[in-house]
């Protein structure tokens, strides 16, 4: 045994900043996303929106004026299964044929042997729609929550109910309120929205393109078009950023091009112009919340109550899970036994709210951390006292009732980020908005987790499946490919997922790889989202890695070595005496040519005592947590009232940390848009459309407009599955706005309540006076 | 619309095109000349991602009408780097730092880099940030780009002496 031990592992690819795999194909530009497909004879996929954003459409007709000989065009009527989206709340048809929920729904599809014809054609198509008065905005829908939310069309629902919070709210010596509201976010990949359908002889489709979940899109299709799941094959492209918006969205345009397809009887394509993408696609679910907290003077927090209201838009799509995530994260972090969330997802009539980065859980963070600022300074303490008294660590409960058992990175992310940063120092200097030359100065901070993994019992009920095979290479040498569901977006999977296989095979990294995903050929290990990759995915990966590794070393000591045991240690096989046996190389060729490729399975599995209870949310909400703690450092110039964003530190505990490299650019990357979502990108509904429609008036940072970043790692590896990850694609998102809001309250003296924060919005407080937060005292 | 035809020295070599004039040299470069490797992010200037060199210049190639593109102009795009001395650099720099994520806006990125460091040998942070303040990046926050460049910089001028 101890010669075994000592073998095992000796290069370990997992935690190496490896480059990535697919790094050289993106360099030399030879990478292939979906309008980089060659697909003979295709025509063009284009939409018939809706000119009105509610209404019931009475009749379709087309021009009898235009030439439509060469034109395909789908409505209802050529739909071979339901038309419905096979979304939750199944309440979106494909194509609308009755009332009309949103400006922009397509009311038709049309194919043309060019763009230029397609979307010619698609003007001659005539719609009469009779208008319904709609609700538009989230600033309306709050006004008319607060005076009688049944005058609104709620979308799904959800509490939290731990102890009693209103009773404990009354007997608390202080309570403090807050509101907090941030808009729609774009997810700006800069490749836009692409699909291509081919139908097959068989009678099959095949969809190519820019996705995150083949799995989604295939279970879909066969209710839209009738079909068997085997007659549906669904590969990825590579993919020029996703972000989530591409996670449930291609399924619609898969959609379109599958019924194009189908009915001209040739591949369609549709790629997205920036203006449709950015007008007719998903965006991060507008948020108000508020908070009702209960003090004692000490600091205690004795209650909280929280709303937590999302603007799903026309439909419910993934509006539930997003909201889940969001109540789950609007009072995670610190220590209360009171704890009441409302969570609520209420229509307007426009684009579908959907995922994106974080999924609800960067809105509720943006309230929390803003609230927690304003509950520190009432009982008279700094950001990072109040925040180190309450926050919860191992063995403490969730609001949920769920225990934190293990890999608990709190309060180790806070105090390593409180020192890092000089902030205790640094928080002396702060202008509050009362130096007259020169610009002010503020520095603020956030605490946070992100839950790894779907929420609930999603994980346990999905058992995320994946395979490895073993089969010859191009080059004739062994390899082992990795097949998994996972797509490659950018965040790294094509080589974490190899880096992981590789280490629970104890072979060569430059033996394995991945290809892109293709459902023809990988089970389903689930859609590539929330932060569940690297954990779950992950961790599946090295069980069948393992597999493999144990079913090589009995073949070898069956046919080679006489029974002798081996261990395959770094490529070789090793008898128990360290003697070679042969190499990975010799035994995978000795068993193509015998006995075939080797193909093995593994499931994900999560420890038993993980408990959920989907209806009333009680226990572990998720397996895991990724922690994170952000401190952001302002100047804001007192003329123009202009936010600069000088220097962002963070320490992130996100479990075993596969590729440090990789982990580094998922957190500078995803610090980047946090820091649009908190003081740039905005876009607004205007007449029922978004009112930006391109990169120059829906604006993101540029290489001029980052700050310092200076980011550090702590690792509490996930205890239940090898090799430790959590996840770390969501929580760079979480807490930077709040951070930055927190920071110009100490800047400037003013709390800003709603994202993004512009030099209009900090005008527009400053004018209306400091507001503080809302104190009543001892109403006990 | 009458056809032109354009003898240009794309990557290195010769090739013929002939178009109608106003087409957009990105699609002249993509469809007749199966450089897929130039991409369109935007289609009207706004995010880098179509940047191509036309004599030394990088230009946006969505934004530019290929008939402007005179004969014998010579052009770059990111399928041309590796021909280089100066692109093989960059190239190597981008893939250890990491530079890359989901690659679309690389293509444009890189030739940005290609095309500063043939003119400044020796760029600082502040002329590499500003020299591709045109190219968005939605993945990485700039910060591995950047290094990227930095190093290619360094190893550039080191190989040549200057
Ligand atoms: S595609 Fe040319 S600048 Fe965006
Ligand atoms: S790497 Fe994805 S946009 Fe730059």
């Amino acid at each position: 045994m101890s010669t075994k031990a000592k073998a095992s592992k000796r290069i370990p690819r997992v935690g190496q900043g490896v480059a990535r795999l697919d790094a050289d194909e993106k360099v030399r530009g030879l990478a292939e996303y979906a309008d980089d497909l060659q697909v003979p004879d295709a025509w063009y996929g284009y939409i018939v929106r809706s000119p009105v954003s509610h209404g019931r459409l009475r009749a379709l007709t087309l021009d009898p004026d235009y030439d439509w000989s060469r034109i395909v065009v789908v409505t209802p009527d050529d739909i071979p299964g339901e038309n419905i989206v096979d979304m939750m709340g199944r309440d979106m048809p494909f194509i609308a044929h009755d009332e009309i929920q949103y400006r922009g729904e397509p009311i038709a599809l049309v194919a043309a042997p060019t763009r230029k014809q397609a979307r010619e054609a698609a003007a001659h198509v005539r719609a009469d729609i009779e208008e319904l008065p709609p609700l538009l905005t989230l600033g309306e829908m709050i006004d008319r929550y607060k005076r009688d939310p049944s005058e609104l069309h709620e979308l799904c629902a959800q509490t939290i109910r731990k102890g009693d919070a209103e009773r404990a709210l009354e007997e608390a010596e202080l309570v403090v309120e807050g509101e907090y509201r941030a808009g729609h976010q774009e997810q700006l990949y800069i490749e836009p929205q692409g699909m291509v359908a081919v139908p097959e002889k068989d009678g099959s489709v095949f969809i190519h393109g820019s996705m995150q979940c083949p799995y989604f899109i295939n279970p879909e299709l066969c209710v839209t078009l009738d079909l068997p799941p085997e007659k549906i094959r669904v590969k990825q492209s590579a993919v020029g950023g996703a972000f989530g918006g591409k996670e449930e969205f291609p399924t619609l345009l898969a959609g379109y091009c599958a019924l194009l397809a189908l009915k001209a009887k040739r591949p369609v394509k549709i790629i997205y112009d920036r203006h449709q993408d950015i007008l007719y696609s998903t965006k991060r679910h507008p948020v108000w919340s508020r908070y009702r907290t209960g003090l004692d003077k000490d600091g205690t927090i004795r209650a909280l109550c929280v709303e937590y209201v999302l603007d799903g838009g026309a439909y419910t799509t993934l509006s539930p899970v997003v909201m889940y995530r969001g109540i789950l994260h609007a009072a995670m972090g610190y220590r209360c036994d009171h704890v009441w969330v409302d969570g609520y997802v209420f229509r307007t009539n426009t684009f579908p709210s959907g995922a994106f980065r974080g999924f609800g859980a960067p809105q509720a963070v943006w309230g929390l951390e803003s609230h927690v600022d304003d509950l520190a300074k009432a009982c008279g303490m700094t950001p990072h006292e109040f925040r180190l008294r309450n926050a919860l660590r191992e063995g403490d409960v969730t609001p949920t009732g769920g225990v934190l058992r293990h890999s608990v990175g709190s309060p180790a992310v806070l105090t390593q980020t409180v020192e890092r940063s000089g902030f205790v120092e640094k928080l002396s200097r702060c202008s509050h908005g009362r130096v007259s030359d020169g610009k002010w100065y503020g520095i603020g901070m956030s605490f946070f987790a992100h839950g790894a993994g779907f929420t609930g019992d999603g994980e346990a009920r999905f058992k995320a499946k994946v395979a490895l095979d073993l089969e010859p290479g191009e080059d004739g040498w062994p390899v082992v490919l990795v097949r998994a569901s996972s797509t490659e977006m950018g965040q790294g999977t094509f080589t974490i997922l190899p880096q992981v296989a590789a280490d629970g095979l104890c072979i060569d990294l430059n033996r394995v790889r991945n290809p892109y995903p293709d459902t023809k050929y990988v089970p389903n290990s689930g859609p590539t989202v929330a932060s569940r990759t690297a954990m779950v995915v992950g961790s599946t990966v090295y069980g069948a890695a393992q597999k493999m590794k144990k079913q090589l070393e009995e073949y070898v000591t069956r046919e080679f070595t006489g029974g002798q045991a081996v261990q395959l240690v770094d490529g070789q096989f090793l008898t128990a005496d360290e003697k070679v046996a042969m190499t990975f190389e010799e035994a995978a060729t000795h068993h193509f040519q015998h006995r075939g490729p080797l193909r093995v399975y593994d499931q994900f599995r999560l420890p038993d005592y993980l408990q959920w209870d989907q209806k009333n949310f009680v226990g572990d909400a998720y397996p895991s947590y990724s922690w994170g703690c952000n401190v952001a450092e302002v100047e804001v110039d007192p003329r123009t009232l202009e936010v600069n964003v000088l220097k962002v530190t963070g320490v992130y505990d996100i479990g075993k940390v596969l590729n440090p490299v990789l982990a580094k650019g998922q957190l500078e990357g995803g610090l980047v848009q946090a820091l649009g979502y908190a003081v740039m990108e905005k876009i607004e509904i205007k007449d029922g459309l978004f009112d930006a429609s391109r990169m120059q008036t829906y604006v993101i940072p540029t290489t001029l407009d980052i700050p310092e970043f200076d980011l550090d790692f702590v690792e509490f590896p996930y205890e239940f599955a090898v090799p430790g990850a959590k996840g770390v694609g969501e929580i760079p998102m979480n807490g930077l706005g709040p951070a930055i809001a927190n920071a110009v309250e100490q800047a400037t003296g003013v709390r800003m309540r709603e994202l993004p924060i512009t030099p209009e919005t900090l005008f527009a407080a400053m004018t209306r006076g400091a507001s503080g937060p809302l104190l009543r005292t001892g109403t006990a | 619309m009458n056809k032109i035809t354009r003898s240009w020295i794309v990557n290195g070599e010769p090739r013929e095109a002939e178009f109608a004039p106003v087409r957009r040299l990105l699609d002249v470069l993509r469809e007749d000349l199966g450089l897929k490797g130039t991409k369109e992010g935007c289609g009207e200037g706004e995010c880098g991602a179509c940047t191509v060199i036309v004599n030394g210049q990088p230009v946006l190639a969505c934004l530019m009408a290929a008939g402007q593109v005179e004969d014998q102009a010579e052009i770059v795009t990111v399928e041309g780097l590796e021909k280089t001395e100066t692109g093989r650099i960059l190239q190597q720099a981008y893939i250890e730092k990491g530079a890359a994520q989901c690659g679309f806006c690389i293509p444009g990125m890189i030739v940005s880099s290609y095309a500063l460091l043939e003119q400044h040998a020796h760029p600082d942070a502040g002329l590499i940030r500003e020299s591709h303040a045109g190219n968005i990046c939605r993945c990485t926050g700039y910060e591995k780009i950047v290094e990227a460049i930095q190093t290619a910089a360094e190893r550039r001028a080191g190989n040549t002496g200057s």
